[in-house]
């Protein structure tokens, strides 16, 4: 019940952009509709765990910061991929490194994998069976070590604290 | 002067679509192709929203979201059946 | 009248990394590198853009729906990216012969190395 008011609200906002006023009684609408979504595709919403409102509030502020992080790794990333792509002789190293993650929930796994996309000279490909690895097709794959501990220590940490 | 801008910014996004026809007509592999198409869905979109304000009209950016929309679905649906030989 | 400049300047970037990234498109030797490009520099361009239109219009429909467009793009680009790369390793597109390292390619075959038999 508490996921129908959740999941609710927010397709009531979505509803909102999309009809492109946003007013209340456009949200009231899309709120009075939602339970007609959910309700078919109950399988992609994740009923069977648990949900509480306290744990969702509390978990804003990191993910404001998240967005925060990300914003700047992706103008790094286009100043990065721009400064390639304007060379004159196109001079580079690519190759696909396996990097290890510390993720367990898909929401934290979906996260980590767009952020890595993203960000500077990486792009996820796969992952694998044991839901562990994730394969990362890099622009300059001459350090792997030295990829892996970036991500390690300036991604991973804000995406732990936003979504787990 | 302000509109003169987004005119040029129009012709600007007609020349950034040579390359994806390029891309589309020589690409050694499907990949490729698939990858210039999406691209080029994303510069249609670029122009879309900006017709839509020279314009003033909103209808042109519905037909930015759900081009966009349709773009992302059929992307992910080609790789599925490159991947698995089957769509559903 | 700031607005104004600072929503031309933005529209300005935005088109700049639209047409590099199709430049990249044309440039680059293969596939991943390929979607390098039209993921993070198109993305931003394409968010530069509606931005600058949300940043003429304010919140009227047109600036909500550009701003809708524009977070879409934002979140759709790296899953479509993600499905395309997948798919051309998968299929059996090599990497280009710059590269220095394929442990995807490593861990696929040894994973099933017996995949012609089908």
């Amino acid at each position: 019940m508490k996921r129908y008011i959740a999941y609710s609200a927010i397709l009531g906002v979505v509803w909102c952009f999309v009809h492109g006023t946003v007013s209340i009684n456009n949200f009231v609408l899309g709120v009075i509709i939602a339970p007609f979504i959910i309700r078919p595709f109950k399988s992609l919403f994740r009923f069977d765990t648990e949900f509480s409102f306290g744990n969702a509030i509390k978990k804003i502020p990191a993910q404001v910061k998240y967005m925060y992080v990300l914003f700047k790794e992706i103008i790094k990333a286009n100043i990065v991929v721009a400064k390639i792509v304007l060379q004159p002789k196109i001079n580079i190293k690519p190759g696909i490194v396996a990097i290890p993650i510390r993720t367990k929930t898909d929401l934290g796994i979906t996260a980590i994998a767009n952020t890595i996309t993203l960000t500077p000279g990486t792009l996820t490909i796969d992952i694998s069976e044991d839901r562990s690895v994730l394969y990362v097709h890099a622009i300059d794959a001459t350090d792997p070590e030295g990829l892996a501990r970036s991500i390690r220590d300036d991604l991973e940490k804000y995406v732990l604290e936003a979504f787990e | 002067m302000n509109s003169m801008l987004l005119e040029y910014s129009l012709i600007f996004m007609v020349i950034a679509i040579i390359p994806c026809l390029y891309r589309i007509i020589k690409g050694p592999t499907i990949p490729d192709r698939v990858v210039a198409l999406d691209a080029m869905t994303t510069v249609i979109v670029v122009m879309l929203g900006i017709y839509s304000f020279v314009k003033g009209s909103v209808f042109f950016m519905d037909v930015a979201l759900v081009l966009a929309i349709i773009s992302f679905v059929g992307a992910v649906t080609i790789s599925k059946y490159l991947d698995e030989g089957v769509i559903l | 009248m700031v607005l104004e400049i600072l929503s031309n300047v933005v529209l300005v970037i935005g088109l700049f990394f639209v047409f590099l990234a199709m430049l990249g498109l044309a440039r680059l030797p293969d596939v991943y590198n390929r979607l390098h490009t039209t993921t993070k520099i198109g993305t931003l361009g394409a968010f530069g853009v509606m931005f600058s239109i949300l940043l003429k219009v304010g919140f009227s429909p047109i600036g909500v729906k550009a701003l809708t467009v524009a977070i879409f793009i934002l979140v759709t680009a790296p899953v479509a990216a993600h499905m395309i790369g997948r798919a051309a390793h998968r299929h059996g597109v090599g990497l280009c012969k710059e590269s220095v390292i394929d442990e995807y390619g490593r861990a696929c075959s040894a994973a099933c190395p017996e995949k012609e038999d089908e």
